[in-house]
């Protein structure tokens, strides 16, 4: 089963077991806004305007916590919201970090290792939901964090904050938790 | 173009990452406490252990990163 008929699979069978989400809803609305920030960061990157591009990728981040919340909040919370959240933040972050890495403001290398670790770990998502047989966002507690942390990378990069460090920290970070949710996501039962 | 100061913003970022970053710490380790007794067998607790020490790891990453950015270390 492909991925989008794994989604609707997900929201449409389980019908009788929990409550149908329309995926039309407001934290799905909040999560979709996050790429409004992208255009002005552009814009701000390019003019060279530091503080203006933190604070178009704070507001990114910041949006990321607020459509949790407004998930809670309206009672909307659904398996597509969940995938389309990770989506979206693969999206935002990832065109972000090209964007710095691009303009010199952040180590290439550094950025293309994250990015590549990124790709796998996506990849591995599709495979596990593959072996669920259903749209099974994996849990990672560890990810959560490494994704938290990518969103300060890019702030790291527009404020010129010890770039280097937290660049080449973050690397062995991301590597270790990609293994392990790797090894999870293969090779553990699915429940 | 700027929305304040150069020594405004680098103590505003210093505070958001510096103030993240800690608070970070003590929440996983208050995670990490929490699960002491917690059977290590089960996937999802090892699963967790591992999330919070990273979350540990993230939040001294943190708070050195503030401290080299201010000239401390």
């Amino acid at each position: 089963m492909s991925l989008s008929g794994a989604v609707i699979a997900a929201t449409a069978r389980p019908a009788a077991q929990r409550r149908l989400v329309s995926p039309y809803n407001p934290a799905n609305a909040v999560t979709a806004s996050r790429f409004l920030t992208l255009p002005p960061f552009v814009w701000a990157v390019h003019h060279g305007y530091h503080q203006l591009a933190t604070l178009f990728i704070l507001i990114c981040g910041l949006l990321d916590k607020l459509d949790g919340l407004v998930a809670k909040v309206f009672d909307c919370r659904s398996q597509f919201g969940e995938i389309f959240d990770a989506i979206t933040d693969g999206i935002c972050y990832g065109f972000a970090l090209l964007l710095v890495a691009w303009y010199g403001w952040a180590p290439p290398l550094a950025v293309a290792l994250v990015l590549g670790l990124g790709i796998g770990n996506t990849a591995l998502r599709f495979v596990y939901a593959r072996r669920a047989g259903r749209a099974l966002n994996y849990k990672s507690y560890a990810m959560e964090r490494v994704v938290a942390y990518t969103g300060y990378l890019v702030g790291f990069a527009t404020s010129g904050m010890e770039v280097r460090f937290f660049y080449w920290l973050f690397v062995p970070i991301m590597a270790a938790t990609v293994l392990h949710d790797a090894k999870r996501m293969l090779l553990d039962a699915v429940p | 173009m700027n929305v304040m100061s150069d020594v405004a913003f680098k103590w505003f970022i210093t505070l958001l990452t510096g103030g993240l970053a800690g608070s970070w710490f003590v929440y996983d380790t208050i995670n990490l406490l929490k699960l002491r007794g917690a059977d290590g067998r089960d996937p999802l607790v090892r699963d967790k252990r591992f999330g919070y020490v990273m979350g540990l790891i993230i939040g001294v990453v943190g708070i050195i990163g503030c401290l080299r950015f201010h000239g401390v270390m």
